[in-house]
């Protein structure tokens, strides 16, 4: 699998991180920039065709420029609607020829869109939404709620995750919709604004509604996606808070030595460049695999989820060590990387779930091959 | 993968399942074991397995290095025994390809490629071990000839070696000069008179590696790699490639011996059912496997760049350091979930209690051979994050 970036790949890189240097707001600003500033860099972004992605045997950004543009973003510390509207596009495009019309557009809009996922209580098992659709008189209708959702102030559109007859659906509705109570919720990271929002019977068109067996590839993909996004964006939060606290370390003076000469100091941050580095290819590695087809791609994601959501934090405590008590006033931005790193080691599974998942899976693929083992065919075939 | 290296992968995995020994049934007695492995070595070097990317006019098989990668990951995941002339293979040999006179090269490749030649390193000192540059094996030039005394020590295979390569002292630095100045790298014949090995007890129980001893060992001017003074630069670039290029092979290993320790699981027993289906021996498995995975993910990365014609950079350090956590985090975790039944293997037994004992014993080295953990971060701290100097 080619992990070195092409030409282009690296463009991409250079040029989103040239655009949020003139766009966006330095790390010390980002919780006072204007709701101008947000959508004017959100514009530059849709502008320079971040969404130009990738369908069916078209030209397009992938899954690996797509982690690019979120690791970019998570090093700017941006607050913009780009990762709902980067997964929803990144989980959907596979399927793009046989979409229900209005989910297909999706595809070819450049709204920024919210996802509907987490409910109040449970975990990151998104396939049995409490959340439903139901029949009303006009056709579906949604009931329920949902918390953590994104960006919905920003977002055009809505992408609800919810049951139909008891199997995964997804459907999607104008974030104005009648029947739909937003409110406002408390967010560890203020940049990433999320809010909450009941369904009073939303009415749904039904060229707006995913169901059947489609449905659930489309959800363990916008799952996969989130995950590697969000990884992304810890990744760059966790290079950029980094590179700071290097820079600190090698200019702050204390007993007379420049404290990035202690060896103390210089152990911590060579770990926290290796966990840093060592995310991104993980990051890349899974993003390559879903571009690729690969069919494991979610195991990687899940891996790369795993690995980032704790190796992230690791680094933004290392560097909050170096920096001392400033890093403790909130005046110092330590405190913004280390929020929007816990924010985006949570969303679509913190540490703990995918390791589950994965230990679950493994646990599955040795059992069945001992099984076969002991099949009687096998034993005639390798006697003891 | 491209399809090329496919087909060599195919290849590779029929000529294994036809002509791998099995690593139990090898001899018992370790001289015996040695003849053994060097046929091994030999019968994959006559296949084409050995020396791949090395240049054809020394007997390497002048391909692209990616194919030698292929070779060596499907030799770990089958479980075929090691190569014997693994020094040779992986330290001294680059050296003597990027360092050596044409006829170095010509006199002491082939014999490396097919085991007939056995080699060692001779750097690590009883008092020069992560400080390598206060090392105090002399050699003193006489009459076109150097005259060596001193000792070494962590020598793998010492006493099964025909040639060593040395570190020695040739010049003083100089006052206020580094230390790594004037220090050179000899190629030592073992048959020399003078030369004294003496086999060390490792905590595994095997003999791995010994002492060695040089006393007014002569040695012919010619048996100089480089120049008088290069012998820093040379160390630094073998061991560099020894840890950008040993990680993909050593990942695929670890990944088997996790999916092993797995299969083990589901034969033990935690109240009433399968270790392997408890939830807390998953999570911790799966911790394992992140472990593993991810050092293959950065190791294909810088070793993407070493491919593509870049030097084996600093960045070879941050591999060298997953792999050392990844090893130790697998081992630590089979003695988790062994619990007992692994401190009471009886090691004559080869059973699987047994291997995870003497796995979780040589892991604990991981850290510290080719360069401690420490030494690593430093590299890093100095030569990537540019912090200052201590």
């Amino acid at each position: 699998m080619e992990l070195e970036l092409t030409e282009e790949q690296s463009w991409i890189s250079e040029s989103i991180d040239t655009l949020l240097s003139r766009e966006w707001v330095t790390p010390q600003d980002v919780a006072d920039a204007s709701p101008e500033r947000r959508r004017q860099t959100w514009t530059a972004l849709v502008e320079f065709g971040s969404f130009g992605i990738k369908k069916d045997g078209e030209d397009g950004l992938g899954a690996v420029e797509l982690c690019l543009i979120a690791r970019s973003l998570g090093s700017h510390l941006a607050s913009v609607p780009f990762l709902g509207s980067a997964a929803v596009r990144l989980a959907l495009a596979p399927q793009a020829r046989s979409l229900p019309a209005e989910i297909a557009a999706l595809l070819s809009s450049h709204d920024p869109i919210g996802i509907a996922l987490l409910e109040a209580g449970s975990g990151w098992t998104v396939e049995r939404a409490g959340t439903r659709l139901v029949r009303g008189r006009d056709g579906l209708e949604i009931r329920g709620e949902k918390v953590a959702i994104e960006q919905l102030q920003a977002a055009g559109q809505l992408v609800v995750v919810a049951t139909l007859d008891g199997a995964p659906a997804l459907a999607m509705t104008p974030a104005g919709a009648a029947g739909l109570t937003r409110q406002r919720q408390r967010c560890f990271d203020e940049t990433v604004p999320m809010e909450t929002a009941r369904f009073d019977a939303v009415p749904v068109p039904s060229a707006g509604v995913l169901g059947g067996p489609e449905a659930r590839t489309v959800l363990r993909r916008l799952m996969t996606a989130g995950s590697l996004l969000a990884a992304a964006e810890a990744v760059g939060a966790a290079g950029h808070i980094l590179d700071l606290a290097c820079r600190y370390a090698g200019e702050r003076r204390q007993f007379g030595r420049t404290i990035g000469s202690f060896q103390a100091l210089r152990h911590i941050l060579a770990d926290a460049y290796v966990r840093q580095q060592s995310g991104w290819s993980a990051v890349r590695y899974a993003a390559a695999a879903l571009d690729d087809g690969d069919p494991e791609a979610a195991q990687a994601a899940s891996i790369a989820k795993a690995y980032v959501s704790r190796g992230a934090r690791e680094v933004a405590h290392s560097a909050m060590q170096v920096f001392g008590g400033i890093a403790f006033t909130a005046e110092h931005p330590a405190h913004r990387f280390l929020r929007r790193i816990g924010v985006r080691a949570q969303q679509f599974g913190d540490a703990a779930h995918h390791e589950r998942r994965l230990g679950r899976e493994l646990a599955e693929r040795v059992s069945q091959a001992r099984a076969a083992l002991s099949s009687p065919v096998l034993a005639e075939a390798f006697p003891a | 993968m491209a399809p090329e290296e496919r087909r060599l992968r195919e290849e590779v995995r029929a000529f294994l399942a036809e002509n791998a020994p099995s690593p139990p049934d090898l001899p018992r007695s370790l001289d015996a074991r040695i003849e053994a492995l060097r046929g091994w070595q030999a019968s994959c070097y006559r296949a084409g397995y050995v020396g791949r990317a090395w240049p054809r006019e020394f007997g390497g098989g002048g391909r692209a290095p990616v194919e030698q990668i292929v070779v060596d990951q499907e030799l770990a995941a089958a479980g075929a025994p090691e190569f014997v002339n693994v020094v040779g293979l992986d330290v001294l040999g680059p050296s003597l390809l990027r360092f050596g006179t044409e006829q170095q090269r010509q006199r002491h490749i082939p014999p490396i490629l097919d085991a007939r030649e056995i080699w060692c390193q001779g750097f690590s000192e009883p008092e020069a071990g992560s400080d390598l540059a206060s090392l105090r094996t002399r050699a003193v030039e006489r009459d076109g000839r150097f005259v060596l005394t001193g000792q070494k020590t962590w020598v793998s295979w010492g006493q099964f070696a025909r040639w060593c390569g040395v570190l020695a002292r040739t010049e003083d630095p100089g006052h206020g000069q580094p230390r790594h100045r004037g220090i050179s790298m000899l190629i030592v014949d073992m048959n020399s008179p003078g030369v004294d090995v003496r086999p060390m007890t490792q905590i595994t129980g095997h003999a791995e590696f010994c002492e060695l001893f040089f006393d007014d060992v002569l040695v012919p001017e010619q048996n100089l790699l480089s120049n008088r003074g290069d012998g820093w630069k040379i160390a630094m670039y073998t061991l560099g490639h020894e840890r950008g290029t040993a990680a993909l092979p050593r990942q695929v290993k670890l990944r088997t011996w996790l999916d092993r320790l797995a299969f083990t699981l589901g034969d033990r027993a935690l109240d009433g059912r399968a270790l392997l289906d408890d939830p807390g021996a998953q999570v911790s498995l799966a911790q394992a496997m992140i472990g593993i995975e991810v050092l293959r993910y950065h190791a294909q990365r810088t070793v993407g760049e070493f491919l593509a014609g870049g030097a084996v950079g600093p960045d070879s350090s941050s591999v060298k350091l997953l792999m050392a956590e990844a090893e130790q985090r697998l081992a630590a975790t089979a003695v988790e979930l062994l619990g007992p039944a692994m401190e009471q293997a009886d090691p004559a037994k080869q059973d699987e209690d047994a291997f995870w004992e003497e796995t979780y014993l040589y892991s604990r080295a991981a850290s510290v051979y080719g360069g401690t953990r420490q030494i690593q971060r430093n590299i890093i701290a100095d030569r990537v994050l540019t912090l200052p100097q201590e």
